[in-house]
């Protein structure tokens, strides 16, 4: 478990960083915390011949507010962002998220922008980004480009990203007044990559629910966005929401596969179950009570 | 001198009515005190020192090529490119090796099964290991073992030990002509009449899959060998008995050159940290080299390739009562998998018939134990030596009884139980408990787990819709391990003695130094040896220095197996200080002009009987001893050093030949309570409260008894719950790292709380029995009985495979819904 010999470099702006991938493509890998690459190296599943690090790269670690949301800086590491005000109030699902993350130590280190990158669809940020319809900012030696989250997970650890490009920013909007949000999972120990997990965000005004988002992980190679339960659920009083039809619409839409851990019926079944229960809790944080319909 | 073998057995701490032989609570003057841990300071502080800080200078580097196969013929092993790279120093195949080593050792008498550390002909298992590079660096070794080209040949493998077991399986060793490697039926008591005497019975089979104690730790070796003084010397981070002596065996070199360094820190073990194989790969090359060679297993190296996984059974348990619940007959028929090569690991299907009623009075007994081969990573010895997968078993039929009788299963335990005032009570199979009070150890577990409360909590859940469930267990822990089991699987193996050896040397200026040659790892021997030795001497246990020599410099030996120290080493501790103490009484003595039975030892001093003003203290005995021959009784030698090697209690008888015998001296008991919860959504588990009744005779030192049974506890519940070596129908490892073997953490373990009860032994010197596999002994078993509480509450059916996980759990549930009415 040592790593293939390889050249580390350690820019200290972002040009320099690109001039780096530009040289180097295909042979080098960005290092953002380490905590997903570095056991790629170490089982020399990733074998790259220059390793880029981000780390002196202060000006991806900072989060901005705009006038419609906020900018959260690739570097930013989960720790950060879970301290963060903020966060707390503009991507208040990313915020219930963060916790479910791995444990302390790795949320010390790993990244925002190392766990989008990464593209793993076991993660939580991923799904809410996905939620969130966040954009994903990314600068390349052909410049700089805003890709969607729907046009941004494409497949198991396969993201849009281009080999030379890094990721440097995410947008996420800022919800509107009557919004609450949820994220759960359930995994075999806790701070394990959970078996399902389910993320929503739902916005009540004049007493219906006007915007749900919910994504869920690992079930399929990308992050779901559950829109067939979305539909269900838009337009509806907080009071008449039928989550278990929601529930079984996603149920009905779903292919997980199964594994070790969980069989594939386990995990179909447990997203619809995590599914009503995240939208449940948003709601009730949406409206400031409980709304589940028996 | 004082009959001291008699008078000073006892339970200072936890002393009650029921314990027979309590003695006055000051009967004891450093055991069973809250003392800590003297071992905690370096390892707080960061500074262990364990065999990967141990770099002589010039030192190479071991890299392995590993078998992607589960089975395959090695066709030609191609090692020009490694060699080639630069750093690399030398790649050595399974033949080359052969050619000038023994294989290593079997236990069972099967000598068609060759086990060496590298594959010669074929390999057996995905993971196992096929050639060797050295080199400068881990690193490099890692490059150059990445650039051997090994071509193989795919053979038909086999995964499942029932399959393995049939005769038209794909053989692992075809030239033993079947993956059976060894088959006992043993018969004990009066099987017929236990049988017409039963109303029902009740028949479970269960599987404990495959897991392991898995060290922080991986399994490390440093072997360097000096060619003038022809001494091999090794580093390991080992818990194996006969270390020094099997490597020098397979090395062909006389035991008396090879000196294995017990002054290491071994970061975890619980019986797996055997490394034979490493040892002596290790060992042939730093020989053939001429420089100190280590060999560090990576986290998958260990996993797959360490040979350390730990029993994988398959067991049939039949119960027989009769109406009112009372035990007649016992069945019970397992299936051992022991992967590609059996080693010691069969001898685990012997150890449990020493205890193989458990805590119950079962007039008659059979039972079929069979051991095979299959492609699968090696087995070895963990905690428990097969006790513990026994224990679950049984605790699953008595569950299982229970629910077939309609009756409470606590209940159901307590009418069954072996009484106090039975013992010392002889089982079936031939072995005697020593001693033990079971109901009074369940007293106190249920009345600290405040079971009505914990029944209410239960129902208040059920009750809301939800699912939750009590588990019990109680079981017991044989202790002061002997190795007689060998002799019972193989009756060529006629050892039946497993001694322990202690020095204690009193130096010219008074101060006291215990000297032990084994290795630890983590169950603080240092606090204990110096406990011990200042309880038996009267003197400051904190001011006693405990050593460790070396396999050359020390004595028999059979290290920190079978939770056997505090009762064998305990014996051998005594013996050296019985002696020190009549030589000490003979100076005493002379100076006093008194004969040796006129006086006794009382702490550091020799007091006359008759007149307690006429005695000789510590510095003037010691002084005498070493440097004044003219005080020295006549003939007396000069210094104060003394050797004792101990027997283990009650061993030294061979087995009968239907398998009777006395096994292990010492029985500790146990009691788990414990409350799950489970989510009825995601079925997933959460331990509520865990309780512990637990009784190990005397306790030594308080806080190491909690520690292993905090820690034995944390790994039975990973067994119920979590671990697994799981393997693929193609062969291939699906746990390699421990992203997918899952160690419980904090989150998972609950609190824990322990109650102590004390019944002394009556064979070791102050009544301790064995704690080494405390919690673990009966966790497995209490977690399953709680996930299946809940399960049986809501009609569906008990699961009896460990690790049972959440999607167990819920298929469980769902078939409940499937077949019940809508
Ligand atoms: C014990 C443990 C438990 C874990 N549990 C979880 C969990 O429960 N949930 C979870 O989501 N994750 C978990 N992880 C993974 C962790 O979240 C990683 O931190 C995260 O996946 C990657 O973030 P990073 O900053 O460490 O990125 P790195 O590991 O440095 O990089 C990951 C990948 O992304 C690329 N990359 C990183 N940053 C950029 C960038 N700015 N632009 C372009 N490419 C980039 C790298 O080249 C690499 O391919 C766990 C990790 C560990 C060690």
């Amino acid at each position: 478990m040592k790593p293939i010999d390889f050249h580390l470099h350690r820019p200290t702006t972002l040009a320099e960083a690109i001039a780096l991938l530009a040289e180097h493509g295909d042979d080098a890998k960005v290092l953002a915390g380490g905590q997903s690459l570095l056991p790629l190296l170490n089982f020399r599943l990733a074998r790259p011949e220059h390793v880029v690090d981000l780390g002196r790269l202060t000006t991806l670690r900072t989060t901005r507010r705009t006038t419609d949301g906020l900018t959260l800086g690739a570097m930013v590491t989960y720790a950060r962002a879970e301290a963060s005000r903020a966060v707390a109030e503009d991507a208040p699902l990313l915020a219930a998220a963060l916790p479910f993350v791995a444990h302390k130590p790795v949320r010390a280190r790993g990244t925002v922008g190392g766990s989008i990158a990464h593209g793993d669809p076991a993660a939580e940020l991923p799904a809410v980004i996905r939620a969130l319809d966040a954009v994903m900012v990314a600068a390349g030696p052909r410049g700089v480009r805003r890709i969607p989250a729907a046009e941004f997970f494409v497949g198991n650890l396969v993201t849009a990203l281009e080999v030379d490009e890094i990721l440097t920013g995410i947008d996420v909007a800022r919800p509107a007044r009557g919004t609450g949000a949820a994220f759960t999972e359930v995994g075999r120990r806790q701070g394990d990559f959970a078996l399902v997990g389910a993320g929503a965000q739902v916005t009540v005004a004049d007493g219906v629910v006007v915007d749900v988002r919910i994504a869920l992980t690992g079930i399929a190679g990308v992050p779901h966005r559950a829109t067939e339960a979305e539909t269900l659920l838009t337009g509806v009083p907080p009071a008449d929401l039928d989550l278990d039809a929601a529930a079984d619409a996603t149920r009905a839409v779903i292919a997980p596969s199964g594994d070790l851990h969980a069989t594939a019926d386990y995990r179909r079944d447990v997203a619809g179950v995590l599914l009503g229960r995240v939208v449940a809790t948003a709601v009730e944080r949406a409206t400031g009570h409980a709304h589940r319909a028996a | 001198m004082r009959p001291r073998r008699d008078g000073r057995r006892g339970c200072p701490v936890t002393a009650t009515p029921s314990a027979p032989a309590a003695a006055a609570p000051d009967a004891h003057r450093y055991l069973s005190q809250e003392a800590g841990v003297r071992e905690d300071r370096r390892f707080v502080a960061g500074r262990g020192r364990y065999v990967a800080d141990v770099t002589p200078p010039g030192t190479l580097h071991v890299g392995l090529v590993t078998s992607p196969h589960p089975h395959a013929r090695i066709v030609d092993i191609d090692v020009a490119e490694a060699l080639a790279l630069p750093g690399v120093v030398a790649v050595l195949t399974g033949a080359e090796l052969a050619k000038s080593t023994e294989p290593l050792r079997q236990y069972l008498d099967v000598p068609e099964v060759q086990w060496r550390p590298l594959a010669v002909d074929a390999t057996r298992y995905a993971g196992e290991w096929v050639a060797a590079v050295v080199a400068e660096s881990r690193a490099l070794a890692e490059d150059g073992a990445e650039l051997v080209v090994v071509d193989y040949e795919p053979l038909p493998h086999v995964m499942d030990p029932e399959v393995a077991a049939r005769a038209d399986a794909p053989l692992v060793h075809p030239t033993h002509g079947t993956n059976v490697m060894a088959h006992r039926e043993f018969a004990w008591g009066d099987v017929a009449g236990g049988r017409a005497r039963a109303g029902a019975t009740t028949t479970v089979r269960t599987r404990w899959n495959r897991n392991s104690t898995v060290p922080l730790e991986t399994f490390g070796v440093v072997a360097a060998w000096d060619p003038h003084r022809e001494l091999l010397d090794v580093w390991a981070s080992i818990q194996m008995p006969q270390f020094p002596d099997q490597l020098a065996g397979a090395l062909r070199i006389p035991t008396n050159q090879v000196r294995v360094h017990f002054d290491i820190d071994v970061g975890g073990s619980y019986g797996v940290k055997r490394g034979i194989k490493h040892g002596v790969l290790a060992g042939f090359l730093a020989r053939r080299l001429g420089a100190p060679v280590k060999l560090i297993e990576d986290r998958s190296e260990n996993m797959h390739g360490g040979d350390f996984h730990g029993p994988d059974r398959v067991f049939e348990v039949e119960l027989a009562y009769t109406a009112d619940g009372e035990f007649t007959h016992l069945r019970i028929d397992v299936i051992d998998d022991e992967g590609a090569y059996p080693g010691r690991s069969p001898l685990q299907l012997a150890k449990p018939i020493g205890a193989i009623v458990g805590p119950y009075r079962i007039p008659s007994v059979e039972y079929n134990a069979t051991a095979v081969t299959t492609n699968k990573t090696g087995q070895v010895a963990v905690r428990g030596f097969g006790q513990s997968p026994t224990n679950y078993a049984i605790e699953a039929a008595v569950d299982a009884a229970a629910r077939d009788l309609g009756m409470d299963r606590l209940e159901l335990r307590r009418r069954n139980f072996i009484q106090p005032e039975e013992f010392p009570y002889r089982i079936p199979s031939g072995t005697e408990y020593d001693s033990g009070d079971y109901p009074a150890v369940v007293d106190k577990a249920v009345r600290a787990a405040d079971l009505p409360a914990l029944i209410e909590r239960r129902d208040a859940v059920r009750a809301e819709g939800g699912l939750a469930g009590i588990g019990f267990a109680a079981c017991l822990e044989p202790s002061g391990g002997n190795a007689i089991f060998e002799n019972v699987m193989n009756p060529r193996n006629d050892k039946t003695t497993f001694p322990e050896g202690c020095r204690i040397r009193v130096d010219g200026e008074g101060a006291v130094t215990a000297v032990v040659s084994i290795s630890s790892a983590g169950q603080s021997h240092d606090t204990m040896v110096a406990t011990l030795v200042g309880e038996e001497l009267g003197v400051d246990p904190a001011g006693i220095t405990v050593l460790r020599a070396d396999s050359l410099a020390g004595f028999p030996s059979q290290s920190p197996v079978g939770s056997r120290m505090a009762i064998v080493l305990g014996q051998a501790i005594r013996g050296a200080a019985d002696e020190l103490k009549a030589r000490l009484c003979a100076i005493g003595a002379h100076q006093l002009g008194l004969a040796p039975d006129e006086v006794r030892y009382d702490r550091g001093s020799v007091v006359a009987h008759a007149d307690p003003d006429a005695a000789v203290g510590w510095r003037d005995l010691v002084a005498i001893a070493h440097r004044k021959q003219h005080l020295l009784p006549p003939g007396a030698s000069p210094g104060l050093e003394v050797v004792h090697v101990a027997h283990t209690p009650r061993s030294g008888t061979l087995a009968e030949p239907d398998g009777t015998v006395q096994l292990y001296p010492c029985y500790s008991f146990e009691v788990h309570v414990v409350l799950a919860e489970i989510d009825p959504g995601t079925a997933k588990v959460e331990l509520r409260d865990y309780v512990i009744g637990h009784d190990c005779g005397t306790v030594l030192n308080p806080e190491v008894v909690r520690g292993m049974v905090y820690g034995g506890t944390a790994h039975g519940i990973g067994v119920a719950l979590y671990e697994q070596f799981a393997f693929n129908p193609d062969g291939q490892p699906l746990t390699q790292s421990f992203i997918d073997y899952l160690l419980p953490s904090a989150h998972e373990v609950p609190d824990i709380v322990d109650v102590e009860h004390c019944t002394p032994s009556p064979y070791t010197t102050f009544g301790q029995k064995g704690a080494g596999e405390a919690g673990y002994m009966g966790a497995p078993a209490a977690v399953a009985g709680a996930v299946n509480d809940a399960l049986t509450a809501r009609g569906a059916a008990p699961v009896h495979s460990l690790p049972i996980t959440p999607s167990d759990i819920w298929s469980a549930l769902r078939a409940t819904r499937e077949e019940g009415p809508q």
